[in-house]
């Protein structure tokens, strides 16, 4: 017993308490900024490298539904025109809003109905489906609900059942395989419910766009409410996506 | 012995393979196996219509030589002698060889499906195994778990609450990556590589990184092998320190689950100093590393281990010390040695079994050419073996991380890329937390890949689980399970 005490004296106080104002690492790679203006004439070094084809040009843009936010467009840029900045609020609720362009700052969802509010603005219970996703998603999800982000003192958490959830979390871009479970888990989910996307996989098929392998039929079909970007999203990306849509002031 | 001798990461010719008659084939393979060989690899290397080549890679630690000889079948002449009789370890790659290939193992003790669930060789359905007889029940969990993890499906056959039978199906997380690999660019590749298992980023990108630099004879700086190195050692710390979390979880230990839970945030956040990822994504490319870590992120990352490296052993010593703790993990899910020999189980769950298996010893690559790693091995074979293994396992790479950082080498850590030999192979074999990473390459008259075929240890070890489950109580299994902590989608690919 005193051992354990001692422990969680050990402990301190890890949670990040604001979560809106926490400084990520140095090198962390969230909301990209982007100056066309330096664009050399004919230059596409960044569209030539992007292992996904998450860039345009004229002007230059950045689609985050399709960035695996590796460091490939920021390192080959011969003028530095692209620069990942530590913003972390970059969760939407309409796919458009992911393609940013310019110097853009962050993104905020747009609030959510007032029904949705009204049903889940104080408690949220979410079913996670991973169809395809590599662990990457799953672990970050997992660590919303950790001693540091302790994502359960806003009233949102992660149930076993659907039948106790609110709406699904998905990730991984939509296996052949997970299909029919995907279907099966959605229709379990009693009404009304919502649809959280969360990593590029999830959102575009990411890396494995046009894998015979995938079958995403079910998105076509289901209206998203939630997009949240990132290769895997940072736990404070979806924390404050989800709170920035319920419109929760924290 | 008829066969082709190299080095872990060593190039060869894809001509120098021998490539033997089935009958030859089927003898050398026993004699390899007889001789204590572990099967790495049993796969098609190329088809056409009329036939395919067949490679086994076989590892002997004892010497570090990786063996392989090949065959061809035509699918008038699909049949060979399974070798499974001699040594269980090959089935399941047998498995995978018949339901990529319809390439079928004479005398194999049960054909499943690898990936493919419900079928097995030309559309044969697969009936899971069923027991039958009074107060003989089945519980039927997934593909969608209770928790917030990947899918799979478990059939276990009960008598009570005694679990006769566990029978894994896989399947549900194939993307298509070996196929996909194929036709990528470099770009792509080292993406797709990342994403094989997103909790083993390191130890996948760092065995693709090897494997192209072998075959374009690049060599990079000690500076970027070092930093390779302690990466993989970061992402063992962390993601044991996730594993110490769960099982802690489930014996329903909170105050445990929450302290390694606050550890391993370090621990990823530690990566994150590195190259801005809290998993590795990024920092390993072919031709060296993507950032070159300055000195305040090195001082930042000693500071978060020092941490870690204090409360991780206050930590352990209570847990480890707690009489209801113990009373969970001893004797449950034993795998004892010889079981665990002979399916080939690796990483720390073979280690916990008291086998002798860890690439870094055995198949040295990288820096742990230079620098050597104590092999440690327990006995008990059980779920606290395991869990103690990972804390152990913990402390050996803080060391390993501490002594590196003392003394790191400078130069650059970028090294200019040759081109890729046209007709070439090789295997690259990592040591990642969960054990031998397997990634054999090889190239067309082009340079480019004709087969990428890659090995996660999970594929060995679900099995390991399957059995960790036999006479246990089915309440345990989410504990048994915890403690291999396997990956879907670095079995499925």
């Amino acid at each position: 017993m005193i051992e354990s005490i001692q422990l969680r004296i050990m402990q301190g106080d890890p949670i990040v308490h604001d979560v809106h104002h926490a400084t990520l690492p140095p090198l962390f790679r969230g909301m990209p900024e982007l100056h066309p203006e330096k664009c050399p004439d004919g230059c596409k070094e960044c569209v030539n490298i992007c292992p996904t084809g998450a860039l345009q040009l004229h002007p230059l843009r950045i689609d985050l539904g399709l960035c695996v936010f590796c460091p490939a467009c920021e390192r080959s840029c011969p003028e530095k025109a692209i620069h990942f900045t530590r913003e972390y609020h970059i969760s939407c609720s309409s796919r458009n809003q992911l393609i940013v362009g310019g110097t853009q700052s962050s993104i905020t969802p747009e609030i959510a109905s007032k029904k949705i509010r009204d049903y889940f603005g104080k408690s949220l219970k979410l079913r996670q489906i991973s169809a395809g996703g590599c662990n990457g998603c799953e672990l970050e999800i997992n660590a919303t609900s950790n001693v540091n982000f302790d994502m359960g003192r806003f009233g949102i958490e992660f149930v076993a059942s659907p039948r106790h959830a609110d709406g699904v979390v998905i990730t991984g871009p939509l296996t052949k395989t997970m299909a029919q479970a995907t279907e099966l888990c959605f229709d379990a989910v009693p009404a009304p419910k919502v649809i959280i996307l969360v990593g590029t996989c999830a959102i575009s098929g990411g890396i494995f766009k046009g894998s015979p392998e995938i079958d995403r039929t079910f998105l076509g079909s289901h209206s998203i409410d939630l997009y949240i970007p990132g290769c895997p999203p940072h736990p404070l990306t979806f924390l404050t996506g989800i709170l920035d849509w319920l419109d929760r002031k924290v | 012995m008829t066969s082709l001798s190299v080095q872990n990461q060593q190039p060869f010719p894809i001509d120098d393979i021998p490539i033997l008659s089935v009958k030859e084939f089927e003898n050398s393979v026993r004699e390899e196996l007889l001789a204590q060989a572990r099967m790495i690899g049993l796969f098609g290397l190329e088809t056409t219509e009329s036939a395919t080549t067949v490679v086994a890679v076989l590892g002997h630690s004892s010497t570090s030589a990786i063996h392989l000889l090949g065959t061809t079948f035509t699918p008038a002449n699909n049949r060979y002698r399974s070798f499974a009789d001699v040594d269980p370890q090959t089935h399941y790659f047998e498995c995978e060889l018949a339901e990529n290939h319809q390439i079928i193992p004479e005398g194999h003790p049960w054909l499943r499906p690898v990936r493919k669930q419900t079928i097995i060789l030309a559309n044969q359905p697969y009936s899971m195994y069923k027991m039958e007889g009074e107060e003989i029940h089945e519980v039927a969990v997934g593909p969608i778990h209770a928790g917030v993890i990947e899918p799979g499906h478990f059939r276990f056959q009960c008598h009570g609450e005694l679990v006769y039978h566990l029978e894994i199906i896989l399947g549900y997380q194939h993307r298509g990556i070996e196929k996909l690999l194929l036709n990528a660019s470099p770009s792509q590749q080292s993406i797709i590589c990342e994403s094989i298992t997103g909790d083993t980023v390191i130890g996948h990108s760092m065995a693709y990184a090897l494997a192209v630099e072998a075959l374009s004879n690049t060599s990079v700086s000690l500076r970027t092998q070092v930093f390779r190195s302690l990466a993989e050692e970061l992402e063992r710390i962390a993601m044991h320190l996730a594993g110490l979390g769960g099982i802690a979880n489930d014996v329903g230990y909170a105050i445990g689950s929450a302290s390694y839970g606050r550890l391993r945030t370090l621990a990823i956040n530690s990566t994150a100093l590195l190259c801005g990822s809290r998993f590795g994504r990024g920092f390993i490319v072919p031709g060296g590393l993507q950032f070159d870590p300055t000195d305040e992120a090195i001082e930042a990352l000693k500071v978060n281990l020092h941490v870690v490296q204090h409360d991780v052993l206050v930590i352990n010593e209570v847990m480890f010390g707690s009489t209801s703790v113990l009373g969970r993990l001893d004797h449950t899910g034993t795998v004892e040695k010889e079981w665990a020999q002979s399916i080939g189980m690796v990483g720390p769950a073979a280690r916990a079994s008291g086998l002798d298996v860890d690439t870094r010893s055995q198949f040295p690559y990288g820096a742990y050419k230079y620098i050597h790693l104590p092999l440690i091995t327990l006995s008990s074979c059980d779920v606290f073996a395991r869990a103690r293994m990972r804390s152990l396992e913990i402390d050996e790479s803080l060391r390993f991380i501490f002594d590196q950082l003392e003394n790191l080498p400078s130069g650059s850590v970028q090294s200019e890329m040759n081109a890729i030999r046209a007709n070439s192979g090789v295997v690259s074999l990592i040591e990642g937390w969960r054990g031998e990473i397997a990634h054999c390459a090889f190239t067309d008259s082009k340079g480019i890949w004709k087969r990428y075929r890659i090995k996660d240890p999970s594929f060995h070890n679900w099995y390991g689980l399957s059995l960790a489950l036999r006479s246990e109580a089915i309440s345990d299994f989410p504990l048994c399970n915890k403690s291999f902590d396997l990956s879907y989608s670095g079995h499925d690919l």
